[in-house]
């Protein structure tokens, strides 16, 4: 970009000018980005400095420190079981929600593009979850799931599908499978809202060329359609991952990871450690080794991605 | 030049914050309920027309998020002056010198004003921290039609009468059940030491061991489990917390449940038809018993600057006045002894029944780490009641976890 310009070069009187102008051109985009960058670290780099001195000290419950204590948080969550298994949880989780979601959203995305009748109906149905706060939605599913006097228990029994009430987050065998559905039906919205801007991207003409030249609808969703989804299906995967990885509402409105840990995932256990139990350092090590885990993911899928892009 | 006034104009807001600050009293309270803002409020204008000079600024916070709210102000130097917080944090504060003993204010005639009972809790190494502002038990309410129903004339004084009784209601049919078992979130592990406690258990042993591993715990346990297995309480205890067991109690579902004086409140409200009583929890087979005694405390701040002033107004909070009206709009039993003298007390059923379960008042114990240990009994209930583990596998395991903790 420098054409040739060497920094070191003698100056030339005649040439001093456009270099300067050039030189400052070149200074411009960084003081532009400035504010942003220093923003970004103001509230990103800031907060994770801070949590990683936490994590690395002996803290009291009022977040003070009270000495250096190394690895000691780390090596006392790996020691705890309960943390184990709540890492292994969390990845069934994610992988749950957002593989879930993905599944739904591609097809629903494929409707919803189509001109029929009823379609705006058909599209603000979808979108309606979106607009309100997991949290309110966790709490009417609460009451729905209630085993006594819930809405699903009252659905089936009059469907006819079971005669004895089902107590659905007595255990986590129920309780699990129905906060990832939940999880599921709240990601749609967004994701539908990603792959349908995809879909308008695609221009009409191709598919006419390709159905001039015989192509089934089947041979043009796998040849044209998801291939031009591709950078969309990328975006929602890390922007879903993202998300659902550090989601807190469903699983603590529905169960607060209970009974006995086996609904908990990272985030909820995190929230006890800090908040009931007092243990600022270990739960400031969960964040940190959260953190990591999501940055690891998103490095590697991304660049996993432009690998396989480049090639294709 | 810019700089300089900028700095100048910084100088002076500091200042004009400090001298704002003087003579003012912040205190945190958390809300009970809707009357507890408004009545902090009046209290605080009430105490302004009598000390013309002291100005009370009142910040309400609901109860779930109260200590992550002292936490983060405790970690940023911006606590209040006053705050109420549940008695058993109170160690804490105590022991990371947050909480400033109060002695040196309080006289006799100050002290006599409190139910000892209720004041104790707050008493660490002879130094009172706290001042007891709300005070709880547990008896058990049951369903007076559904007793009737079942040919039951008398509520169960044993443990073994109340499970007969409860086979008796649960045998009503309708999906009734004879006992609400709670078994979810907080209070989870309480509901099962009301039984421990009568077969004579205790959640500390003398030497400060855990006594989860018991013998009278794993007794609390087998019969709770056997209540569940022969269908005494409703379905799938493990999805019920308190307030859920409490609305099949309203909704006339359940025979019997323990919980604390405000469901009283709440029935009169919802439930007005609902008939019920108020009794002692089940004794042992050796007629111990015991049932949970809660309080809240308000405490002053080591690093207050205007410790006399709410010292002031601690002492104005503390009068018969302010505290009957805080007592009957919250529900709560009375820590003042001449409030507890009142007629609305002493001629309210209701409270009578809870005033008479108070000398068996049992409280959290005073012991680092003690909501981690609470969480670990829960967990271990909690397999117990799904079949996961039975009574002895889940209870000595939380036990060696609990003594984990306790650093024993």
């Amino acid at each position: 970009m420098s054409e040739g310009t060497a920094p070191n070069a003698a100056p030339v009187p005649t040439g001093a000018v456009p270099r300067r102008r050039h030189r400052q051109g070149r200074a411009v985009p960084y003081l532009l980005i400035l504010p942003a960058f220093l923003l970004a670290a103001l509230i990103i780099l800031w907060p994770l400095a801070t949590i990683t001195n936490i994590s690395l000290h002996d803290v009291n419950r009022f977040g003070q420190l009270r000495g250096f204590s190394g690895m000691a948080n780390f090596s006392e969550l790996w020691r705890d079981p309960d943390f184990i298994a709540t890492l292994w949880r969390t990845l069934i989780w994610t992988v749950g929600v957002v593989g879930g979601t993905l599944i739904l959203s591609v097809p629903i995305a494929l409707v919803l593009n189509r001109d029929f009748h009823g379609r705006a109906l058909a599209r603000v149905i979808i979108m309606l979850p979106w607009s309100v706060s997991v949290t309110m939605t966790a709490v009417v599913w609460r009451w729905a799931l209630n085993g006594e006097s819930g809405m699903l228990n009252s659905a089936l029994r009059a469907g006819g599908v079971t005669d004895t009430n089902i107590v659905w987050l007595a255990s986590a065998a129920t309780a699990f499978p129905i906060q990832i559905g939940i999880g599921i039906l709240v990601s749609i919205p967004f994701t539908v809202t990603v792959f349908l801007a995809g879909l308008s991207s695609v221009p009409e003409d191709i598919y006419e060329a390709a159905s001039l030249e015989g192509a089934s609808d089947w041979q043009q969703l796998r040849t044209i359609t998801l291939p031009m989804l591709r950078p969309f299906i990328t975006l929602a995967v890390v922007l879903n991952v993202i998300y659902v990885f550090n989601s807190f509402p469903i699983i603590w409105v529905l169960t607060q990871g209970g009974p006995a840990n086996t609904t908990d995932i990272l985030v909820t256990y995190l929230y006890k450690l800090a908040f009931r139990f007092g243990q600022m350092g270990q739960a400031a090590g969960v964040s940190i080794i959260m953190f990591a885990i999501l940055m690891a993911f998103t490095l590697l899928y991304v660049r996993l991605v432009a690998k396989n892009e480049a090639q294709s | 030049m810019k700089k300089i006034s900028c700095l100048a104009s910084g100088i002076a807001l500091a200042a004009v914050a400090s001298m704002a600050q003087a003579g003012d009293v912040r205190i945190s309270v958390t809300e009970y309920s809707s009357k507890t803002g408004p009545y902090f409020q009046k209290m605080a204008k009430q105490f302004e027309e009598a000390n013309p000079d002291i100005k009370i600024n009142v910040e309400v916070t609901p109860w779930d998020v109260m200590l992550q709210k002292l936490t983060t102000d405790i970690a940023g130097n911006a606590n209040a002056d006053l705050a109420i917080i549940g008695t058993r944090w109170l160690l804490d504060f105590v022991e990371q010198d947050i909480a400033e003993p109060l002695d040196g204010y309080i006289d006799d005639e100050f002290r006599g004003r409190f139910i000892e009972t209720f004041l104790s809790p707050s008493v660490m190494d002879d130094k009172i921290y706290g001042l007891p502002v709300a005070a709880s038990a547990r008896a058990m309410y049951y369903n007076k039609s559904l007793f009737e129903q079942a040919g039951i004339d008398a509520p169960p004084e044993t443990w073994d009468e109340l499970k007969e009784d409860a086979k008796k209601i649960s045998d009503l049919g309708d999906g009734i059940a004879g006992y609400g078992l709670q078994g979810k979130e907080i209070e989870t592990d309480v509901y099962f030491y009301y039984p421990m406690w009568s077969y004579g258990g205790n959640i500390l042993n003398d030497d400060g061991t855990s006594g989860f591993g018991s013998e009278a715990a794993i007794q609390a346990a087998t019969m709770y489990k056997s209540l569940i297995d022969e269908g005494l309480t409703q379905d799938g205890p493990t999805a019920y917390s308190r307030e859920d067991v409490q609305n099949l109690f309203k909704q006339g579902k359940v025979g019997m449940m323990i919980s604390a004086p405000f469901l009283a409140n709440q029935i009169k409200e919802e439930a007005p038809d609902l008939q019920y009583g108020i009794t002692a929890i089940p004794a042992g087979p050796d007629g111990d018993r015991g049932t949970y005694g809660v309080t809240d405390s308000i405490i002053m701040f080591g690093n207050s600057e205007n410790k006399d002033e709410a010292w002031k107004f601690l002492d104005y909070l503390f009068t018969q006045e302010p505290r009957s009206e805080f007592t009957l709009g919250e529900g709560f039993l009375p820590v003042n002894k001449a409030v507890s003298e009142e007629p609305a007390f002493t001629e309210n059923e209701d409270l009578k029944a809870f005033a008479k379960v108070l000398p068996d008042a049992r409280f959290a114990p005073v012991v680092n780490g003690w909501e981690e240990i609470a969480d670990v009994a829960s967990s271990a209930l909690q397999r117990v009641y799904l079949g996961q583990a039975t009574p002895e596998e889940a209870l000595s395991r939380a036990a060696e976890e609990a003594n984990r903790i306790l650093g024993k």
